[in-house]
């Protein structure tokens, strides 16, 4: 068959056949505006190494030295990973120093996620690695200690991509749930050896608080997961366990959710409760409440087209099926193939994250792209993309316009502000290039409040948190996880955009489920939230 | 491949296939037979049908056609007592031929005719697929020519390559051998109109329909693409009297009342590309149980494979022949527009219309071949998607397997009755040419 740039690019313009009716004009979005700071910023590690290494690749960003803002750890693959101290002045250029002698310079690193295991204050790190994972203590400026033994974490010898964390209810040490690829010893062949997710749950001792983690307990079946997110899908109080898998690998799979109950072994959802039979190239979950009804969507990335998943019916107290549709095809959201390039195959999707990019109070979505390798039926020059929320809840790519149309090979990344002026910033990890990184530089944007949870105890960033934003005639919801996305994922302050408000009212509902009062602050303001207190104003430090 | 064996999990499987090269054995022991050798790549082939992008159903059938041919003339002659397919099937001419009185090693030569097959075949399968494919080439290179004398070895594999390379030169002229966008066409205008086909899917990619030149494709053993067209499918109406609707009615009724066995019947043959070996791979994974399960030698193995390959890829050259004749609205469109919005078929329906039923044409025509080798009333397991949990099913005959699948598309709630039944009749024209084929001497 001929190929058809053009044709294909018109292709992509077509309407979708289902949302016709939802494809009256609505007002453009902001056009986001990115410079690319990727030669000056101090971002030199590559994502290395062949086959072992096709996934993965996620980059983890938090504070680890307590000025506030985001630092970086990328991994190498094959080679030593590297942690990034945030040099960064508020509103200025995006700059990084390695942070040498961290701890966390290992090879066959994958990915890794930043999570508060012994609510010290200080942030620690699961590294995903091929072969042993480890969970490092953090120590405070910027360096990290090895606690495997120390906290009873078995590490195993797998190939570990994904990941994500809870506090379970009454647990004053958090759950972790580690997934797993393929077998990397049946590399003659690989199809059907997905091998075991784990979930390291508390050590308890009567009388005495939890310091320590159980045996892994295997997750059966598992089906080569590549993203992991406990989340309150139904706002029942009690997060589930999404997983997302890669179909390539696994036979007899699907996308699997597992009722986590506390004290009780963990119990897949079935087709009897709505949960539906699909099989994706799961690559990637990210969440958000994009229709303001309190339930969040789930964004899901795979090769051509993308999913996003919303709720067939409204869950009652927390109950109801466990249906989703996919309206990735009405809302513009399919993400499929190029947008730009010349490349007209079908794209290869891998992280994935909301972040309101513009700050008009609408959340925007961006997509890692990348082939896995030489899939010569999938496209070479694949870019990210950056799809901008229209006020009709439908998304338009924006990510040529916006200056991150690049067309590396990416993997992992991650939207945060990471110079503190209130618009989000953007780093992307690459296989066998060095990062790229972006400022946000968008003039017209809007205003914003960023919020930091902190309390006081266990789980002292409050996952599993709500945050609820009032903002023209809706309220704006954000789960507080650890989790999702590829192989990478945040702690820090929680953005949201709030167009021209001036003031900004929210509340949080903290893992207990009990509601804070409503209050109100200054927008374009960064604050820090505890519980039965009002909101502390804080200043970046430079 | 036994029910014992195809069954076996993955793990026990890749220790088998490590057993077997962990104990090569020398010249003077036991060595690998050659249908062992092609056993072998096939069920690498079986893997790579599933996980090569752009092997939707027609796509696989051809290849396994080219494999099975590829095979079958590598062997071909005095020693087999087989009959070279020249002249029988379209265009083929010009083969190689062995050098009269020297001595060939037929394990080598089919490793060596596979070996380059399959890389050709597969050469945009991805990362995985490629390791796979380096690391299977290099064992089996160690296995087959461990111990053999070195012009042998030479001498057979120089005939294997030389053969593959003549089969591919000759595929190259059948229309197929380039499919881009798994074979959704950029450039395609849906043809309007009450009872056409249009788009099922909310996959961007599949707006248009997969592969609609597919029945244009030179043919292997049918003279012409058309040559088992079938008549028109009933006429379209929207008349609740009418016969289209009352089909409509039935395949509504059927899916809102599955029983638990016809869901798993829809399941055990729904044989989606991409999270299986396809329609035509379950039928050459049928065909592997059976010839493990009789101990066939190399004459009948590579009869079987030529013919089931042959089989399959006219089957669906003829049926997308008729398909894109006919462009017949899907059950789901129609029945979401005449009587019931919200229903919902149990399997994915397939992005191309309707009439007749792909899996129903090829599995008559698999059918109808294997019958003629192995008997009409051969009983047998198929134990193909045990790995993916599905339980191995027994049939009494090739035809009630046959049967059973067509009507899975039913079940399924992808299909009307019409394209069923006419399907199996479509397929049983289709194995008609291949039967006829002579392979013996």
């Amino acid at each position: 068959m001929p190929r058809h740039p053009i044709l294909a690019a018109a292709l992509l313009l077509l309407p979708a056949a289902g949302a016709c009716a939802e494809d009256a004009p609505a007002p453009k979005p902001i056009v986001p505006s990115f410079v690319d700071e990727s030669a000056t910023a101090g971002l030199r590690t590559p994502y290395q190494g062949e086959w072992e290494y096709m996934v993965g690749g996620g980059v983890s960003a938090f504070d680890c030295d307590d000025d506030g803002y985001s630092d970086l750890l990328l991994p190498g693959g094959k080679e030593k990973a590297k942690l990034y101290r945030n040099t960064s002045k508020r509103g200025g250029s995006l700059t990084f120093e390695e942070a040498k002698d961290s701890g966390v310079e290992v090879d066959k690193l994958l990915g890794s996620y930043p999570v508060d295991i012994d609510s010290d204050g200080k942030t620690d790190l699961v590294l995903l690695r091929l072969g042993e994972n480890i969970v490092m203590r953090g120590k405070g400026g910027c360096r990290f200690e090895r606690a495997n033994e120390a906290w009873n974490f078995k590490g195993g010898e797998a190939w570990s991509a994904s990941f994500a964390a809870t506090w379970e209810r009454g647990n004053d040490w958090p759950t972790l749930a580690v997934g797993n690829y393929i077998d990397p010893k049946a590399d003659m062949m690989p199809w059907g050896s997905c091998t075991d997710n784990w979930l390291h749950r508390p050590e308890k001792r009567p009388g005495e608080p939890s310091r320590r983690f159980a045996d892994p307990l295997p997750l059966k079946p598992s089906y080569c997961a590549l993203s992991l997110l406990f989340t309150d899908w139904n706002r029942s109080g009690t997060p589930s366990l999404r997983v997302s898998n890669d179909r390539e690998y696994y036979k007899g799979g699907r996308e699997q959710m597992w009722h986590m109950e506390p004290g009780k072994p963990p119990a897949l959802y079935t087709e009897e409760e709505g949960w539906k039979y699909l099989r994706i190239w799961g690559m990637g979950i990210a969440s958000y409440d994009l229709d303001f009804d309190g339930y969040p969507e789930y964004f899901l990335t795979s090769m051509a087209d993308n999913k996003l998943q919303t709720l067939v019916e409204t869950p009652k107290d927390g109950k109801g099926p466990a249906a989703y549709k996919d309206v990735a095809f009405a809302k513009g959201a399919t993400a499929h193939r190029p947008y730009t390039g010349g490349d007209w195959h079908p794209s290869t999707a891998w992280h994935t994250e909301f972040q309101d990019v513009n700050n008009d109070g609408l959340a925007d979505l961006f997509i890692a792209k990348g082939n896995v390798a030489e899939m010569p039926d999938f496209a070479a020059k694949d870019p990210n993309n950056l799809l901008v929320q229209n006020e009709k809840g439908n998304f338009v790519e924006m990510g040529l316009e916006a200056g991150v149309a690049s067309m590396k090979v990416a993997r992992g990344a991650a939207l945060a502000d990471f110079n503190l002026d209130g618009k989000i910033d953007l780093v992307v990890t690459n296989r066998w290039t060095d990062p790229e990184i972006w400022r946000n530089q968008t003039a017209d944007a809007g205003n914003f409040v960023a919020l930091r949870l902190q309390q006081p105890g266990a789980n002292r960033d409050a996952i599993g948190s709500w945050i609820e934003v009032k903002h023209a005639d809706h309220v704006m919801r954000r789960e507080i996880t650890i989790g999702g996305g590829h192989a990478g994922g945040q702690l820090g302050f929680t953005h949201f955009g709030v167009g021209k408000d001036e003031s900004v009212a929210f509340r949080v509902i903290w893992p207990d489920g009990q509601p804070g009062a409503w209050q109100t602050v200054a927008a374009n303001g960064f604050y820090t939230v505890a519980p039965g207190e009002s909101a502390r104003p804080w200043q970046p430090g430079r | 491949m036994s029910a014992r064996w195809k069954g076996a999990p993955l793990a026990l499987l890749v220790a088998l296939i490590v057993t077997v090269f962990a104990h090569v054995p020398s010249a003077r022991a036991e060595r690998m037979p050659p249908e062992q050798v092609l056993q072998t790549w096939y069920r690498l082939v079986l893997e790579l049908v599933r996980h090569t992008p752009n092997y939707s159903p027609p796509v696989a059938s051809r290849s396994f056609a080219y494999l099975g041919v590829t095979a079958y003339e590598s062997v071909a002659g005095e020693h087999t007592r087989l009959v070279s397919l020249q002249g029988q099937l379209n265009d083929l001419k010009d083969l190689p031929s062995r050098e009269a009185g020297a001595v060939y090693d037929d394990a080598i030569v089919l490793n060596a005719a596979m070996t380059v097959a399959t890389r050709e075949l597969f050469n945009r399968t991805g990362p995985t697929g490629q390791h796979a494919f380096s690391r299977m080439s290099e064992k089996m290179h160690a296995t087959v020519t461990d111990g053999m004398p070195a012009d042998v070895v030479r001498r057979s594999a120089d005939f294997g390559t030389a053969m593959a390379t003549a089969i591919l030169k000759w595929s190259q002229g059948d229309g197929g051998a380039v499919v881009e966008n798994m074979g959704f066409p950029l450039e395609y205008t849906l043809k309007a109109g009450p009872g056409r086909w249009v788009p099922t899917s909310l996959i961007r990619q599949q707006q248009v329909p997969l592969l609609p030149d597919w029945g244009k494709n030179r043919p292997f053993a049918m003279p012409e693409g058309s040559s088992c067209r079938l008549p028109a499918p009933p006429e379209y109406s929207e008349d609740k009297a009418s016969v289209f609707y009352r089909e409509a009615v039935e395949v509504h009724d059927v899916v809102k009342g599955l029983t638990k066995e016809q869901k798993a019947i829809a399941r055990f043959w729904s044989d989606d590309p991409m999270l299986s070996p396809t329609p035509p791979g379950h039928w050459v994974s049928i065909g592997w149980e059976v010839l493990e399960a009789d101990r066939a030698d190399l004459a009948t193995t590579v009869d079987v494979m030529a013919r089931l390959g042959v089989a399959v890829a006219d089957a669906f050259i003829g049926c997308w022949d008729t398909k894109f004749e006919f462009n017949l609205v899907r059950p789901v469109s129609y029945i979401k527009k005449t009587m019931d919005p919200k229903w919902e078929p149990l399997l994915i329906t397939p992005p191309f219309p309707e009439y007749p039923s792909g899996h129903s044409t090829q599995s008559g025509a698999a059918a109808v071949v294997l019958a003629s080798l192995f008997g009409e009333k051969k009983t047998f397991t198929d134990s193909t998607h045990e790995a993916d949990g599905l339980a191995p099913r027994t049939y009494g005959s090739f035809w009630e397997a046959a049967e059973e699948a067509a009507l899975s598309r039913l079940y399924g709630g992808i299909h009307f009755r019409s394209a069923i039944e006419r399907g199996l009749e479509q397929g049983k024209c289709v194995g008609a040419h291949v039967v006829a084929l002579k392979t013996r001497m």
